[in-house]
């Protein structure tokens, strides 16, 4: 499972926003996209899931049996293929259920035709299964109603990307707008995937200690270019980094 | 006698436009502005079959359908991802084009003469009407029937996602476009069918009966009753059409000098009855339902609270 971009650029007006000569993202597992304010980062997930068209370049997904072209399909066509990305900002199905929510995320699109009008039962054992049991991991007002809270909302949008365990998931900012042991639950769960071989992650975030913490390989994007890519280790220590992002 | 089955079949094909349109609608969020026109392509085209080409009426009746069918993925395609007020407008002009091309095309429509005559199915049976109104009503029924099932099931979930927020439904994989347009086609037909079965009830058809008044009656009654609510489109028309058009209209002692104001009267009354709703009860009389069959975990609280905050 990998995702490669090639020149890939987007421009608003003729500002350049992201120029990248090339990069590969789920290589190594649980990944992390770091850069300071405007850097591009969001533009580059947009881009990534069809959602933003780029001004040029290419983006690839390969998937083992071969590679898919990304730039002509739709983007509930990128998701099929199996690429997922958790927003920035809140988003949700204001008439649905937490748990109708997770139910509808794990339900594959295949199982929602007309067909499905008859069925007897509306959700197989093993979906009910798998969604109580991620709702049990998390202290939901009121687990079996609505998102209450901005937080709850938030929390939902992840857990609707992370029950339907895409082959790739782009995590944009998941510690925005959660509390700190929500966040490490969230984490938890997606490092157990990981490792699991369930799917791999980017995760872009301005929370430099969970990057430190969690990844196994760092992105550092800036004025819209890949400066510098590593283990935690080597970013934290390199120079440009320091420079341009921590302020040293 | 007659003239009251008359009502009730009209009252039943109101029903199963304005329970089409909870499924556009208050389903989907699909602003169709043009049921009129989707029914009244299916009048004139079952009319047109049956009268100038001597179709059957049932064979004519579908193939009318799958007219509507037709057109109706072509205006699909067209204007369905485009904003809430396109779709409005677009959908508003499309029954405009076909009252109008009902008055234009003369040489099959007859024009405003008039179309006809129509007779019902079933030979020469003396309470034909009748049982043609038990046709309707099972065809009604039907129709609430499934779309109480499809509220209910993984597809209707998806629609409801879909209305709620379609560019986050397509980022979980769900084909936003395909289901609109399919939904739509699928239910326009019906309404289009609809048309086809009220042919016979009219008998004779003039351009008169594709004005646009069609469209809102059922609007009003879908918002009056409940858009989101399954029996919603029924308790509308009830409340409407049911109240002004038969009850008042047959059965008030309403003296002849001031019979002549009833219509005004009742168009007051909708408008009163339609600010009244939207200012203190905007999901309708019935407000919004929720799935029936709720799963195992939903329906036992069991010991939640206890966890909460744990």
């Amino acid at each position: 499972m990998k995702l490669e971009a090639e020149n890939l650029t987007k421009a608003y007006h003729q500002h350049e926003v992201v120029n990248i000569d090339k990069v590969a993202f789920g290589a190594k597992g649980l990944e992390g996209l770091i850069g300071p304010n405007g850097a591009g980062k969001s533009t580059l997930m947009g881009l990534l899931t069809r959602r933003i068209a780029p001004t040029s370049g290419r983006i690839r997904l390969d998937v083992g049996s071969g590679s898919r072209e990304l730039n002509p399909l739709k983007s509930h066509e990128v998701a099929r293929i199996g690429l997922i990305k958790t927003n920035q900002r809140i988003q949700g199905f204001d008439s649905l259920t937490i748990r109708d929510s997770l139910r509808l995320a794990v339900t594959s699109p295949r199982s929602e035709g007309f067909m499905s009008i008859f069925a007897g039962e509306r959700d197989p054992e093993d979906v009910e299964e798998r969604v109580s049991r991620l709702i049990e991991a998390f202290p939901f007002t009121d687990r079996n109603g609505y998102a209450r809270s901005g937080g709850e909302k938030k929390l939902v949008d992840i857990l609707r990307c992370l029950i339907a365990e895409p082959r790739l998931l782009l995590m944009d900012e998941p510690t925005a707008g959660l509390p700190d042991d929500i966040t490490r639950t969230v984490m938890d769960i997606v490092r157990q995937k990981v490792a699991d071989g369930k799917m791999r992650v980017v995760v872009v975030e301005h929370d430099l200690p969970l990057i430190w913490e969690y990844c196994d390989y760092v992105h550092f994007l800036s004025e819209g270019s890949i400066l510098f890519e590593g283990a935690p280790e080597e970013v934290k220590s390199n120079r440009v980094v320091a420079e341009k992002y921590m302020g040293v | 006698m007659d003239y009251l089955i008359f009502s009730f079949s009209l009252m039943l094909v109101y029903i199963g436009l304005a329970q089409l349109l909870h499924v556009q609608f208050g389903l989907l969020g699909i602003p169709n502005f043009g049921v009129v026109g989707f029914w009244g392509l299916g009048l004139y085209g079952t009319g047109v079959l049956y009268v100038s080409y001597d179709v059957p009426l049932v064979p004519a009746i579908i193939v009318a359908s799958l007219i509507v069918a037709v057109v109706s993925y072509v205006l699909a395609s067209m204007v369905l991802q485009r904003s809430g007020q396109a779709i409005l407008a677009a959908t508003l002009a499309f029954a405009a084009m076909v009252a109008t091309l009902v008055v234009t095309e003369k040489q099959l429509t007859n024009g405003v003469q008039g179309l006809g005559t129509i007779g019902f199915p079933f030979g020469d049976l003396a309470s034909r009407n009748v049982v043609y109104f038990g046709v309707l009503l099972a065809v009604v029924v039907a129709l609430i029937w499934v779309s109480a099932k499809l509220r209910d099931s993984r597809m209707g979930r998806m629609m409801i996602a879909i209305r709620d927020n379609e560019e986050l439904a397509a980022s979980l994989g769900k084909d936003t476009a395909g289901t609109k347009r399919t939904v739509f086609v699928v239910t326009c037909a019906l309404m289009g069918l609809l048309g086809g079965l009220t042919a016979p009830l009219h008998q004779f058809l003039v351009p008169y009966h594709l004005a646009p008044s069609l469209t809102f009656a059922v609007w009003i009654a879908l918002v009056l009753g409940g858009k989101s609510h399954n029996l919603g489109a029924m308790i509308g028309v009830f409340a409407t059409f049911g109240l002004f058009d038969i009850l008042i209209e047959t059965y008030a002692p309403v003296p002849a000098e001031q019979a002549i104001m009833l219509p005004n009267f009742k168009l007051f009354c909708y408008g009163v009855l339609l600010v009244m709703i939207i200012m203190f009860r905007p999901a309708g009389m019935l407000g919004e339902d929720r799935p029936r069959h709720r799963a195992r975990a939903d329906a036992a609280p069991a010991n939640d609270t206890a966890v909460k905050e744990g």
